[in-house]
């Protein structure tokens, strides 16, 4: 009976290489997302810790939905670090939404640092029951 | 007779399991920071107090745990996601988290004096050094 050789790895946040500079000196990560869709809607959940709700953008241009976070690096500011294990950064992802989403009527929340995104679909896309007569 | 052996292997798993767990998570305090790195933790010092930071999204006050003894500290806790039956998953990034992790601190800290607040999802403790640990000038007749 053998252990198992669990090979030990880090879950970093993951961070984006960008080939466009920022003005900003901050390191930015892509946050983990789950996506899960029901009969009438898509939900969206973004782990953003450190973000509050006054720091959040989210645009919809075209089809795409650019969802930003940023964190507040000022309190951290007399802090001399001792041990780190992680980075603090902003966050940004976008996503491509299909057509089957009605645009007017996304609604976002965050709390806890988890941020909810509601895309209806677009009611002609919903599932219809017909009724047999 | 099969059914005997499952439950023997099952029982013998278990307990070194349990144990495994235990020294990842470092109960035991003998290092800085056990094997598991859940959650990532940062420790930065202000003045001549220790102040602790972690990253709990989506983590209720009720589910998170905090102990500590002397010099060490110890954190647990959990968040289970959860959603409707009839909700299909397109991507799925976001984990659970189970987490019991104990670190040594570079110095001993008065329990009766630790701050913790946990805000947007970040953790942050506030810890005073104990005043039996401050060291103590001796003066030289």
């Amino acid at each position: 009976m053998t252990a198992e050789n669990k090979e030990m790895t880090v879950e970093g946040k993951k961070e984006i290489q960008s080939k466009k500079e920022q003005t900003i000196p901050c390191k930015v990560y892509s946050p983990l997302t789950d996506i899960m869709e029901t009969q009438k809607e898509l939900l969206i959940l973004m782990d953003m810790p450190g973000v509050n709700k006054d720091q959040i953008k989210v645009k919809l241009e075209k089809n795409i939905l650019e969802i930003s976070g940023q964190i507040n690096t000022a309190k951290y500011g007399d802090y001399k670090p001792i041990y780190t294990e992680y980075n603090l950064g902003n966050y940004t992802r976008s996503f491509e939404l299909s057509n089957e989403i009605d645009q007017s009527t996304i609604e976002a929340t965050i709390e806890d640092g988890v941020l909810k995104l509601i895309l209806s679909k677009v009611p002609e896309k919903q599932p219809k029951l017909i009724k047999v007569g | 007779m099969f059914g005997n052996l499952t439950n023997a292997f099952e029982r013998l798993l278990s307990i070194q399991d349990a144990v495994e767990s235990a020294r990842d998570a470092n109960y035991f305090g003998l290092d800085t920071t056990g094997f598991g790195v859940t959650p990532p933790i940062d420790l930065f010092k202000k003045d001549d107090n220790l102040i602790l930071v972690s990253e709990l999204p989506g983590l209720a006050k009720e589910d998170l745990k905090i102990e500590i003894k002397d010099n060490l500290f110890r954190i647990s806790g959990e968040r289970k996601l959860s959603h409707d039956k009839e909700t299909s998953v397109h991507r799925k990034e976001r984990k659970d988290y189970n987490f019991d992790r104990t670190m040594k601190l570079p110095f001993k800290v008065d329990p009766d004096k630790v701050e913790a607040k946990l805000e947007d999802g970040v953790l942050t403790v506030e810890l005073t050094r104990a005043e039996t640990d401050k060291p103590r000038q001796v003066f030289v007749n």
